[in-house]
Parts: structure tokens; C-alpha cells; sequence
């Protein structure tokens, strides 16, 4: 009875003597299911990507695959557009969300709260809704076109299977975590050192710069990074709303492997993924790990 | 209430700009799509539908193919659930209760998921599958739509299973109580409702994976999402997406009530790394 009241108060990092392997059966199936298919298949990619059959059927070393990725324009292609689309979804997702999070931080009251919901509500739409939803508003003949001609402006030209439209749809999906990640960043920004910079004649730019700034950075880059990993091989958006060509590496890597039916290249393509998210996977994790242990 | 807003003036402007940008971007759409699934005529370029009505309702739930879909969300989001649960809350009171060499690095090897872009890990897990013929198969999907939801199913039980007061525990084994009674009676009761929360919020997002299914199911399996991509990618009649999405908005409608506790006090961004 008091060993397990001492287990009570213990933390998860724990330096007890009294281990019971019996605990390890509770917790083996899913533990071989992350294994099987988790960290198998990563290794599994590389290996297989790497260590290749060659013409004459020996086993060994082989980047040929990568190479072929690094020399066709088309891959490079989809490569760029993949990086511009993170790279232009992050910016304005930061642009969207750091305001946000800001104003519900420093207030209260029902249009705070309202303003909240209505954040947080994209969680709760499918992106296959959100896809259908784009096209009936900004697609050719939409919404935006019908209420234009009503006030007599041109048509715009349709952001629908341009860049644009992944871009469009990817911050929509991204702004509900990434504004909750903000928010609870901003929770640690103490009231106190905000009034006390104010004291001392600080403006509110000031005040965001020196005092809220340092302290939500952290914050800021787990939001990015979490956003990155999810945009990067994002598949369901650019794949309705993006163009066929240069296609973004989640519609890609899917063509190459059911309609192409070339693991390899498909798998290639993957490591390829790996590798530029790797920085933002493992900083991610490790922000998540550490704020669980506390 | 605080330093800035009170500094800004009794009208909150820049609440009002939010919540009338908001609006526009995240209501506007939806009620567009709305409006689209009770149409019978809207010609360009009218402002306001020609003639409302239910008669593509009827169409959409005649279609053979909408409800082969349907019942095959909800069997593969049923079997799914189901043996998550089954396999996730055994592991989770383990590592919320008991002491067993490399418990730590066990618990957060369920984050490994997360450090890898998730589509390009899907290709990968595809390419074992295309060797093992899963690939077009029932139980194909059911395994990737398991691994999605794994971390969620033992993160948040195990938080709930720590936050019971054992005390309680100890004052019932006292009195004489098994430990099956225990778990029972006093356990459960404290960890039941955040454990229904995850398990419904693993129902709803199961129900909605679309790219596992895709990837994996195609062409056999084809769930509510899959086939809600193939009536936007073939341009068929308008409203049938429209009905489809206001039919799938339902459960997603649910889990937004259930959420709210889940959601409440930023502990559930804090579980992704806030």
C-alpha cells in the first residue's frame, strides 16, 4: 500500500528499485504495432532506397534512385513548389495567428470567446468538406464570382488548381492548432511584467518586442514546426485543389506509387520528405516530450 | 480587465475586426456548402438560389454507392475504435500505474510517429504492404487507421488514470475490496469521462482519415472521404457533394460538443507541445 502511494506522487521518470516486467505485457501490442509500422518502415525506405539490386542482380550500394530524383526537372519541380507552398503557409500563418493570439490572450468577454470558437472551428472540419466548400466559393462561377458581377467588379482569376489554391486551403486547416500552440505560450507571459514595463513608459510594440516575444519564441517554433511537418507531405488539398503540374510531394509520391507502381521512386521520394523535415520532427518531438514531463 | 484592452478604449475594435474577418473566412464557406445541399435550381449568376428543395436529398441517399460507403465507414471506424481501445487502455493504466523496465522510453516511442512528415510515412508503411498484399484490403486499412490513433488513445487515458485520486482507491481496498472492484467502481468512474472523450474523438477522426484510405484502400475500400473525393474530382452533380458534406458534418458536429472539455484550459495544445 505505501509503495503505491509513492508511486502516486512519482514522477514519470522514476529511479525505483521495485520494477515488475509484468507491466511490459500490458503494453507490448502497441508498442510492435509503432515498431512494425512506424520505425520499421522509415528504416525500411532508406535501406531499401540505398542498398538496391543492381543489373546483373547483386545486392549493394546504390544512390542511383536519388540521383535520378536530383536530374529530373520534373521532380525538382514538385521539390520547389513543395518548399514554396511550406514556406508561403508558415509565413502567413504566423501573419494570421500571432494577432489572434495575442488579442484573445488580452481579453475577455463573449466577443473574445466567439472570436475563440471560431478559431478553434477548422479542427472540426474534414479537409474533404473544406475542399468542397473551396471550390463552391472561390472555384470558377463560385461565391466570390457571383457576389463580384452583383456589384458589377471583373471576375478574379480562381486560385482553384493554381499554387494558390493548397495555399488557401492549408493555413485554413493549420489556424486552429496553431493559434491553441500560440495561446498556451502566451499563458506564461505573466501579467505582472507586462504592467511593470508599462510603468515604465514602454509602448505596446515595446512591450511585444522585449517582454511577449522572448518568452512565446519557443512557442512559436513548435507551432511552425508542426504546421511544417504537416504541410510538407500534405496530400488531400494539394491533390483536389493544387495543379496537376508541378504537383506538390504528397499527390506525387501517391502517383508514383499506385499509378507509376514504382516503390522505389515512390520511397525515394519519402526519404526525401524525411530528410528536410527532419530539424522540425525532431525539435517538435522533443518539445512535446519535455512539456509532458513536467 | 487588462493593461491593453482597457488602455484601447470601452469598444473593442479589434475584437470586432476578428470576429467579422472570422466570420467571412471559416462561417461563410460552410454556409455556402449549406446552402448548395437545399438547392434545386442556382443559376449563374443569381445571388440567391432560384428554387430550394429536398430532391437531391433523395438522390444522394439512393445512390447504392452512398450507402456501401457508409457502412463501410462505419465498420472499418467500429472495428477500428473498437481494438484500439482494446489494445491502448491496458497499455495506458500500465504506464500510468505500473513500474516496468524502460517504461519512459516506451511511453514517448509513441511520439516516433510524429517526427516524420505524415504522407511520406504512409508510403513507406504502403510499400511493406504492397510486399505483404494488404494493399486494396479491409484489414489494410483497418492497421494504418490503428497506428493513427494510437498516441491519442494512450496519452490522454494515461493523464486520466493519473489524475484519480488513489486514496479513494486505498480507502476501498481497506474495506475489503478486490482489485477488480476497485478498478471497477472507483477507477473507472473518475477516468470514464476523459477516457469517452478520447474514444470518441478517435471514432470521429478515424471516420474521417482519408489519406490511409486512399493510399492503401484504393480501389477496393472506398469510405465516406474516398468517395466524396471521386464526386469532386469527376465533377458530378453539385448537390451531391453538398448533401455529403452536410451528412458527414454530423459526427464531426458531435465530437466538436464532446471536445470542449477535452479542449478547455489549452490542455490539449499543451499535449502537442505549447
Amino acid at each position: 500500500m505505501s509503495e503505491a502511494t509513492k508511486q502516486a506522487v512519482r514522477p514519470l521518470v522514476d529511479t525505483a528499485e521495485s520494477r515488475r516486467p509484468i507491466g511490459l505485457l500490458f503494453v507490448a501490442i502497441p508498442v510492435f504495432l509503432v515498431i512494425w509500422l512506424v520505425i520499421w518502415p522509415a528504416i525500411n525506405a532508406i535501406s531499401r532506397t540505398v542498398w538496391r539490386k543492381d543489373k546483373s542482380g547483386e545486392m549493394g550500394f546504390d544512390l542511383s534512385s536519388y540521383a535520378f530524383f536530383f536530374s529530373d526537372s520534373y521532380s525538382l519541380d514538385n521539390l520547389s513548389i513543395t518548399l514554396w507552398t511550406t514556406l508561403v503557409c508558415a509565413i502567413l500563418l504566423l501573419m494570421i495567428c500571432l494577432p489572434i493570439a495575442l488579442y484573445l490572450r488580452f481579453s475577455r468577454g463573449r466577443l473574445a470567446a466567439y472570436v475563440q470558437a471560431l478559431a478553434i472551428f477548422p479542427m472540426f472540419v474534414p479537409s474533404i468538406i473544406l475542399a468542397f466548400a473551396f471550390i463552391r466559393v472561390l472555384g470558377p462561377n463560385g461565391m466570390v464570382d457571383i457576389l463580384f458581377n452583383a456589384v458589377d467588379l471583373p471576375k478574379i482569376r480562381t486560385p482553384y488548381l493554381t499554387p494558390w489554391g493548397p495555399v488557401i486551403g492549408l493555413v485554413w486547416d493549420n489556424i486552429p492548432l496553431t493559434v491553441l500552440i500560440l495561446l498556451a505560450g502566451l499563458g506564461s507571459v505573466a501579467n505582472q511584467s507586462i504592467e511593470a514595463a508599462r510603468d515604465v513608459g514602454a509602448n505596446a510594440v515595446q512591450v511585444f518586442w522585449h517582454i511577449i516575444l522572448p518568452r512565446i519564441s519557443n512557442s512559436i517554433l513548435v507551432a511552425l514546426s508542426f504546421s511544417v511537418l504537416g504541410i510538407f507531405s500534405s496530400f488531400t488539398l494539394p491533390y483536389l485543389l493544387g495543379p496537376a503540374s508541378p504537383e506538390m510531394l504528397g499527390p506525387f509520391m501517391q502517383r508514383t506509387l499506385r499509378e507509376v507502381q514504382d516503390p522505389v521512386g515512390a520511397m525515394t521520394q519519402a526519404v526525401i520528405a524525411f530528410g528536410f523535415c527532419i530539424v522540425f520532427g525532431l525539435f517538435y518531438v522533443r518539445s512535446v516530450a519535455r512539456s509532458r514531463e513536467k | 480587465m487588462s493593461t491593453m484592452t482597457t488602455a484601447r478604449g470601452r469598444i473593442d475594435w479589434l475584437g470586432i475586426f476578428f470576429a467579422g474577418l472570422l466570420t467571412i473566412a471559416i462561417v461563410g464557406p460552410l454556409l455556402v456548402v449549406g446552402t448548395w445541399a437545399f438547392t434545386e435550381v442556382w443559376r449563374y449568376p443569381n445571388v440567391i438560389p432560384q428554387q430550394f428543395g429536398f430532391r437531391f436529398w433523395a438522390q444522394t441517399l439512393g445512390r447504392a454507392d452512398v450507402w456501401n460507403a457508409l457502412m463501410l465507414s462505419l465498420q472499418l471506424t467500429t472495428v477500428v475504435t473498437l481494438l484500439s481501445a482494446l489494445i491502448c487502455l491496458p497499455a495506458a493504466y500500465a504506464f500510468a500505474r505500473m513500474n516496468f523496465p524502460g517504461r519512459n522510453i516506451l511511453f514517448f516511442s509513441f511520439l516516433a510517429g510524429h517526427a516524420f512528415p505524415k504522407f511520406g510515412l504512409l508510403v513507406a508503411i504502403a510499400a511493406i504492404f504492397l510486399q505483404l498484399d494488404l494493399i486494396g484490403t479491409f484489414w489494410g486499412v483497418v492497421l494504418i487507421q490503428l497506428v493513427g490513433t494510437l498516441m491519442f488513445m494512450i496519452w490522454i487515458p494515461v493523464a486520466a488514470f493519473q489524475s484519480v485520486d488513489r486514496r479513494m482507491e486505498e480507502a476501498a481496498r481497506d474495506v475489503g475490496a478486490g482489485p477488480f472492484r476497485v478498478f471497477w467502481s472507483v477507477t473507472l468512474p473518475q477516468a470514464g469521462p476523459t477516457i469517452a472523450a478520447a474514444v470518441l474523438l478517435s471514432f470521429v477522426g478515424t471516420f474521417y482519415e482519408t489519406e490511409g484510405a486512399w493510399l492503401i484502400g484504393a480501389p477496393g475500400i472506398r469510405t465516406m472521404p474516398v468517395l466524396m473525393i471521386s464526386f469532386i474530382n469527376n465533377q458530378m452533380v453539385i448537390q451531391f457533394g453538398a448533401v455529403l458534406s452536410v451528412l458527414l458534418w454530423v459526427p464531426s458536429f458531435i465530437a466538436l460538443m464532446f471536445a470542449r472539455r477535452v479542449i478547455g484550459g489549452g490542455a490539449f495544445a499543451r499535449g502537442f507541445g505549447g
